[in-house]
């Protein structure tokens, strides 16, 4: 991934703290609703399960596709994103 | 087998994932409908015979493309972008988990349709086979397929282009273990088929030599760890040699071989993971080498399976022991056979010294040797030589064997009287007494001729002193009635004559040895008193040390006492003189409002001692004589310029503004607990150093604010307050933040109401708010 969006940037460049699950990098409002429905309100519920994976990237991008038919890019879009994040602040 | 997955546990679904080459992961009530997802369309894929080696390399290459694994049958040829397109089309218009059970059946059935041809009913057959052994399902469905390739000859082609593939694919490291091994037994039927094909290849090469090193080339493209490689071709190595033999092997007792022998290295989960497919490896060479009916072959391959498979603990632990055990006895023996030599040798030496050592002390009691020696000097009585007297003398020359036998009969029982003495039995001598001598030589003799012996034993004596190599000496003895044994020794046989009318003639050894037992116990004895002797020094030691640091700390924290209480008189002259209005205070009256009643007693050394150190030393304050209420007592008077010099001391002012709308100032107090930082200095020993410090901070913050709690931590040279609120926080923060207290600049910071409940549990969360000592002292 030669560039990243600016909320990529934006998530990555500081501790998430409770921000809620919409300002994860390929997670918008219907993505971040359905989220909520399945229990994963905050963006640190998706970096538990996230972690959880064991970082995985077919199996983290697999479940977010079970979990609020995320399509490939948004998937790959939230991995890339925690990863980044955890990669920084882990 | 998609049903039984549903039903798992999570530690069946945790091992067979892991079977399957899956990272193990905690199965949680989120993940493991993806994990019991993905297990099934691995299964899935297995249970299919009738998908080609291309196909399933290429669905198990990319775990992404599970999701589409099912298109996976229709297109094989499609390059990696492509697949990518429409993988993100169908992912966009994909059904949540429970509809993928609905539309996983349409391809189960489309392959039924494919297997109708010939090779189908082979398949079908191995099925029941599978499923007897429920423990190895996923190895024996596993290996069972791979056979079935190797035998289908239209499947070759495809496999060499899967060969291509799994080259291109750039996937994590972790996974490509057990890929890379799928990836070889798919791999091998083309192998087999260029062995199989090509008579001029096997003329130049073995069979076995060529099949190792195809595989090994191909393996490292795809693999980089090496130490897998490592063991992979000291494995091959051992297939080799066993693909070189000759003779026909009957495939079960291949397989068996092959258990037993590479099981034995086997400690990593790797090696145990790909177990199975070198298993499958080997059971192919051998399949070609002994090629009997393919029907027969394969029933058998199936029965092997089962049992090979399934009792590999048993391998493990049942022969693999014993092979260890042999190893071991073998490798004793070796050694015992390249060091028998040099063991003979020492023994030969060690016998050696044993033996002189042996002799030695043979030689040294045996009194008979010499006392026949030729050399020894005997004064044989010649009848005209007109000095010589027979017994005092010289010897009669018919005598002298009389004379030597009475010297055998006593020398044992002399030896053993020596040994009793220096062994310190009570009351034995290092001496036999004439008397002594011939009591025993009468009684051993059966002769009650006195004279005779009398006769002998002068005989003897005379020998002894003209001997003295023999080892015995004459004595005479200092005093005949006493246990002391002292005694001189005789060397001339005139001095004989003179004593033995007194009786105190004895025969002693002129060296005597001590036994070795007492010499032992001798030491023991000595040892242990030096080492009691050594111990009550060291206790004595310890005990004095201890007493003396006990008696420094003693006086120590005498010091300590007195200085404090003199701290405390200082400070309650002071403030009693200001707050009062008194120029002085009364002796007793300060040591009542020091000390509590119950202490007075104690503490009276203490409060002495401290009065006259102020006596002494201290200029501010003078002692004398006042008539208080009409009584006259000591009476101590303030005489400092300063009303209160402690107080315009402690807080000398700001360093930087706090108040509203600066810079330092925080808007909102966050939490109710706050942390000062150097307040006091690390080193500070001083007892009353909290009560000090509570003072100074109540002082400053005066009734503005309500304080919970106050401590401080000496190690880190912090004072943590609690306040009842998060403004009463702010306002402590405001008036106690960059302000110098006692020449140090303090800083405040806000501490979280956990962090502080954590350091300090027993604090209050209400009640009453503290307040300065000096106040409450006033109260009363």
């Amino acid at each position: 991934m030669s560039s990243t969006s600016q909320k990529h940037r934006n998530f990555v460049a500081e501790p998430m703290g409770e921000k809620p699950v919409t300002e994860l990098a390929g997670v918008g409002e219907v993505l971040g609703k359905r989220l909520e429905v399945a229990g994963f309100d905050k963006a640190y519920t998706v970096l538990g399960q996230f972690l959880v994976l064991k970082k995985d990237k077919e199996l983290f991008q697999e479940w977010l596709k079970d979990t609020c038919n995320a399509n490939s890019k948004q998937s790959a879009d939230c991995y890339q994103c925690l990863k980044d994040w955890c990669d920084e602040f882990l | 087998m998609a049903d039984q997955v549903d039903s798992m546990s999570d530690a069946e679904l945790r091992t067979k994932l892991a079977e399957h080459g899956f990272p193990i992961m905690p199965i949680t009530a989120s993940t493991r409908k993806l994990l019991v997802k993905k297990l099934k369309l691995v299964l899935d894929n297995k249970t299919k015979p009738r998908t080609s080696v291309d196909n399933k390399a290429d669905t198990r290459r990319s775990l992404a493309r599970y999701s589409s694994g099912e298109e996976s049958d229709l297109d094989t040829t499609t390059n990696a972008k492509e697949k990518r397109g429409r993988r993100a089309t169908t992912g966009g218009a994909m059904l949540p988990p429970a509809a993928n059970k609905t539309r996983r059946p349409p391809p189960k059935k489309g392959s039924p349709a494919k297997r109708d041809s010939d090779k189908g009913s082979e398949s079908d057959e191995e099925k029941p086979a599978v499923r007897t052994h429920e423990e190895v399902e996923t190895v024996t469905t596993r290996t069972i397929k791979r056979t079935y390739a190797a035998n289908d000859q239209d499947d070759y082609e495809t496999g060499s282009d899967s060969d291509v593939d799994a080259d291109k694919k750039t996937s994590s490291p972790f996974r490509s273990n057990s890929r890379s091994s799928d990836y070889i037994s798919s791999t091998l039927p083309s192998v087999d088929v260029g062995v199989g094909i090509s008579p001029p290849k096997t003329s130049v090469f073995s069979r076995a030599s060529i099949i190792p090193t195809n595989y090994s080339s191909s393996y490292s493209s795809t693999l980089s760890s090496s130490d897998n490689l490592n063991s992979i071709r000291s494995r091959l190595g051992l297939t080799s040699s066993l693909a070189d033999r000759p003779t026909i092997i009957p495939s079960s007792s291949y397989t068996s071989n092959y258990s037993t022998n590479t099981y034995q290295p086997s400690t990593s989960t790797i090696d145990e993971v790909e177990s199975p497919y070198l298993s499958n490896f080997t059971r192919r060479l051998s399949a070609l080498k002994s090629d009997p009916p393919r029907s027969t072959s394969f029933l058998d391959r199936d029965t092997n399976n089962g049992s090979t498979v399934l009792p590999r603990r048993s391998f493990v632990t049942g022969i693999n022991r014993s092979d260890i055990g042999d190893y071991k006895s073998a490798t004793d023996k070796k050694f015992l056979k390249n060091n028998l030599v040099s063991l003979a040798l020492v023994v030969l030496v060690a016998l050696f010294f044993f033996c002189l050592f042996f002799m030695y002390i043979v030689k040294k009691n045996d009194i008979t040797s010499v006392a026949d020696d030729q050399n020894s000097v005997i004064p044989i009585c010649q009848l005209h030589i007109p000095g010589n007297r027979p017994g005092i003398n010289c010897v009669p020359k018919e005598q002298v064997s009389y004379a030597k036998s009475l010297l055998k009969l006593i020398h044992p029982e002399l030896t053993a009287r020596i040994a009793a003495y220096k062994c310190g039995q009570p009351g034995s001598l290092p001496y036999l007494t004439e008397r002594e001598i011939i009591d025993i030589a009468s009684a051993k003799a059966e002769t009650s001729d006195v004279s005779q012996c009398r006769t002998d034993l002068n005989n003897l004596q005379v020998l002894l002193i003209n001997n003295p190599r023999w080892g015995l000496k004459v004595v005479q003895l200092s005093n005949l009635y006493t246990k002391d044994a002292e005694f001189t020794t005789i060397s001339a046989t005139d001095l004989i004559v003179q004593q033995r009318a007194k009786g105190t003639v004895a025969i002693s050894l002129t060296d005597p040895s001590t036994p070795l037992s007492c010499l032992f116990i001798n030491t023991l004895y000595s040892a242990g008193s030096s080492l009691i002797i050594i111990a009550l020094l060291t206790l004595l030691g310890l005990g004095l040390q201890r007493a003396y640091k006990y008696y420094v700390l003693y006086q120590k924290r005498k010091s300590e006492e007195i200085y404090s209480m003199v701290e405390q008189i200082i400070d309650v002259i002071s403030q009693e003189t200001e707050d009062s209005g008194e120029p002085y205070i009364s002796v007793d009256h300060v040591r009542d409002t020091l000390i509590l009643p119950q202490n007075r007693e104690k503490m009276a050394s203490v409060w002495d001692a401290a009065v006259k150190f102020i006596q002494r030393n201290e200029s501010r304050v003078r002692m004398e004589v006042q008539s208080v209420d009409g009584e006259d007592c000591r009476v101590w008077r303030w005489i400092s310029p300063h009303s209160s010099p402690k107080r315009s001391a402690s807080w000398q002012g700001q360093a930087f503004e706090t108040q509203e709308g600066s810079v330092n100032n925080l808007v909102v107090s966050p939490t109710p607990c706050l942390k000062i930082r150097h307040m006091f200095d690390k080193n500070d020993n001083n007892s009353l150093l909290r009560v000090k410090i509570q003072d100074a901070i109540l002082e400053k913050c005066d009734s503005h604010c309500n304080i919970l709690h106050i401590d401080i931590d000496r190690t880190s040279g912090c004072v943590y307050v609690k306040c009842a609120s998060p403004t009463d926080a702010g306002v402590v923060y405001r008036s106690l933040h960059g302000w110098w207290y006692e020449g140090r600049l303090i800083t405040v910071k806000y501490l979280r109401l956990e962090r502080y409940m954590q350091r300090f549990p027993a604090s209050p969360s209400a009640g009453p708010f503290l307040a300065p000592k000096r106040h409450s002292r006033r109260d009363d």
